[in-house]
């Protein structure tokens, strides 16, 4: 009896050794913004997407637009850019048999600045700003149903 | 790191697709008019506001960091505009990659965050802050402190205090226009005034000040904050192209003034 105590005790030693060394080796890098890797949101890949640029001198704002989008009903959200800056926006969905697409326009309505990804169900455009002022970010989804979708933006 | 499709997409299809030879769509105006604005989206931050005029002119940061001193008081409207020149002192500071005026800049931070019940959901942040200052982190650090202003925003909306998140945004904007203009005053022609011409900005800032409650308004320096932003926005309204040189000296003594007002500046440099 005391044996088997003593196996039992053993083995729940240490499988909580091996978790408390699986966890502090699995913790995140500390990342300013918060997002968990595992999680499946629209924010999350958008993150993602906008993280990518990092290696280019990118930065990311801590601040988002999120919301439903439905097929064929574009989304137009408001931004103030300045002249010298560059940025990215990046917009995502979780329903990966959508197509996502963002352009920028100017205070003028025209469409400026370069797309960066095809269709899908995430969607990236950049601008290098030339004249300060008012912008507009449009998010349209030409396939798949209406879903939760996230755009961050970064800048250098 | 796992796999997914917009990664996948990402790196796959990253090609540049040039906007040009597309078809030219226009918005309408109507769809520009009913365009979203979020603040945390649509309001510029100060961090690129002073990227970009760094780009333009190099200016010496440290020689123009004056950094606001907190005035005791009780008055929450006045903590939070000081809060929020706090948080633009803070983004200078990193332009100057000033690691210790980081820090005693997030110290002050915390010291009014706490005033306004908030700052038990930044202390990690502040941390964060000071050890990337002493690494000079400097991207990181402006990516910590815009999340360290978006917590205190998110923070003061839990708790019912919306007018003190429009106040700080108005402080934070006031100083960015003040040290803009003190570079332009300064005689810095490599800098155009195009950067400070913010009249969207400043109307946008304006209508949300105008719109605080009765009880909010009451406040003296909200009645002072009330007519800086229409000078501002005024003066920023009335020319299509460069501002005037008498429009930057009306700017930089208005926002002066009124910094000095709310939180006292130091005057030792």
């Amino acid at each position: 009896m005391t044996a088997w105590i003593s196996i039992l005790f053993s083995l729940l030693a240490s499988l909580l050794i091996s978790s408390a060394v699986e966890t502090a080796s699995g913790l995140p890098n500390p990342s300013p913004l918060d997002w968990n890797s595992s999680d499946q949101s629209p924010r999350r890949l958008a993150l993602e997407m906008a993280a990518g640029n990092a290696g280019e001198g990118y930065q990311i704002h801590d601040g988002f637009w999120s919301g439903a989008l439905a097929k064929d009903a574009p989304v137009h959200i408001e931004v103030y850019l300045f002249a010298g800056n560059d940025y990215r926006f990046s917009a995502a969905n979780v329903d990966f048999y959508s197509q996502l697409r963002l352009k920028i326009f100017d205070a003028w309505g025209f469409p400026v600045g370069n797309q960066y990804s095809g269709d899908s169900s995430c969607s990236a455009a950049g601008i290098s700003v030339i004249q300060s002022g008012r912008y507009f970010i449009q998010l349209v989804m030409s396939e798949g149903d209406k879903a939760d979708t996230c755009m961050v933006y970064s800048y250098k | 790191m796992s796999w997914t499709p917009c990664r996948s997409t990402f790196l796959f299809l990253f090609a540049v697709t040039p906007w040009l030879g597309a078809e030219q769509e226009r918005l309408t105006a109507k769809q520009m008019d009913d365009a979203i604005f979020i603040e945390t989206v649509s309001t510029p931050t100060p961090s690129e506001f002073f990227l970009a005029l760094g780009k333009q002119s190099q200016p010496n940061w440290n020689h123009i960091l004056r950094p606001t001193l907190p005035v005791a008081t009780s008055d929450r409207e006045q903590i939070a505009m000081q809060l929020g020149m706090l948080v633009a002192d803070g983004f200078m500071a990193i332009e100057a990659q000033n690691g210790q005026s980081v820090k005693n800049t997030t110290r002050d931070i915390l010291i009014l965050a706490k005033k306004l019940n908030v700052s038990q959901q930044i202390v990690a942040r502040g941390q964060s802050i000071s050890d990337f200052a002493d690494t000079a982190q400097w991207r990181e650090l402006r990516e910590e402190l815009d999340a360290m202003q978006n917590d205190i925003r998110l923070s003061l909306l839990e708790q019912k205090d919306s007018p003190l998140v429009v106040l700080a945004s108005a402080g934070s904007w006031v100083r960015q226009i003040e040290m803009g203009s003190n570079i332009l005053a300064s005689g810095d022609k490599s800098v155009s005034t195009e950067l400070l011409t913010q009249p969207d900005v400043a109307s946008r800032i304006l209508a949300r000040v105008q719109n605080l409650p009765q009880n909010s308004q009451k406040s003296p320096l909200v009645q002072s904050l009330l007519s800086v932003l229409l000078t501002a926005s005024s003066l920023m309204s009335e020319t299509k192209s460069d501002l005037p040189a008498s429009s930057v000296s009306k700017l930089v003594s208005t926002m002066a003034g009124f910094s000095h007002a709310v939180g006292g500046t130091d005057s030792k440099k």
